[in-house]
């Protein structure tokens, strides 16, 4: 158990509880591991637990009627994902989460969190706390999607993947399309123009982003 | 051995291709060509990733990937 706390601590959303609670968190919680394409939860199954990242990253999505993807965001070490539908009467879970690397996480089922929220206060602040922050996330999404051309919202993606410094992932035209709502063909163009008028430079697997300020007029264009 | 320059390549999946050549057709530099077990980058220094094979593959067979950085200043 005390390998589990451990590794709890590391966890922004823990980070603030006192010993007892992470001692009592650290009972109910059940470590899992998954490999790289596996699905860890199905968008519309029963949600049966809430999910805190320890190590690997994950792809959490949603798919239209026409079958197109919708990317919510991609989570890593010390993310959770699968908490809201806890809490709500109809209980099924939000979004499909997908492992895009070895993962290694930790399952608080709903009836466990339940009983942990109403015996700790500062776990309930906690997760207070991780829903606003993400009900932020989601506002500043819907404000992209309707507000923002597809090459506003490009330029806002390569902006924010080249201001996160390392290299963490590697994305496909298709990826792209998808995390931003649109199709790969939309990406492409987009990139051309981009391309054609200095802002950025298309090189063997790379895209390298050139002028920032220039960007950043696409943005709010 | 597998050297900066072949990693440096579209990725073809011959499980997904169904062999309809358009990656051949469209190739603006013959890089690609059909071989019996699918097609395949034969002249790899001549492929300069402009990725459309990957944008005219009706399976979504090839894949060109990207990091997206800052250009040095």
């Amino acid at each position: 158990m005390e390998t589990t706390v451990r590794a709890l601590r590391r966890i922004p959303f823990f980070a603030g509880l006192s010993d007892e609670t992470l001692a009592r968190v650290a009972n109910t919680a059940i470590r899992r591991a998954f490999v790289p394409d596996e699905t860890i939860i199905f968008e519309g199954a029963p949600c049966q637990a809430a999910y805190f990242i320890v190590e690997g990253q994950v792809r959490v999505y949603r798919l239209s009627l026409a079958g197109r993807e919708q990317v919510l965001a991609n989570l890593g070490p010390g993310r959770i994902f699968n908490m809201v539908p806890l809490f709500q009467a109809r209980g099924v879970n939000h979004a499909t989460v997908q492992a895009l690397a070895p993962v290694t996480l930790y399952a608080i089922t709903s009836d466990d969190l339940h009983q942990l929220v109403g015996r700790c206060p500062d776990l309930a602040l906690a997760l207070l706390r991780d829903l606003a922050t993400r009900l932020d996330h989601l506002t500043n999404l819907v404000e992209d999607l309707s507000l923002r051309t597809v090459r506003g919202r490009l330029a806002r993606f390569l902006l924010e993947r080249a201001e996160e410094g390392q290299i963490t992932q590697r994305w496909t035209q298709e990826e792209v399309a998808a995390h931003l709502g649109t199709v790969r063909d939309m990406v492409g163009r987009g990139l051309r123009a981009f391309a054609d008028a200095g802002l950025v430079r298309l090189d063997r697997q790379r895209i390298v982003l050139l002028d920032r300020k220039g960007l950043e007029d696409q943005v709010h264009r | 051995m597998v050297t900066m320059k072949d990693w440096a390549l579209p990725e073809i999946d011959l499980e997904r291709c169904d062999r309809c050549g358009a990656c051949v057709e469209r190739c603006p530099t013959a890089a690609v060509e059909m071989r019996p077990e699918g097609p395949a980058i034969v002249r790899p220094d001549d492929c300069t990733y402009c990725a459309l094979c990957d944008a005219v593959c009706p399976q979504e067979a090839i894949t060109c990937t990207y990091e997206i950085v800052w250009g040095e200043t």
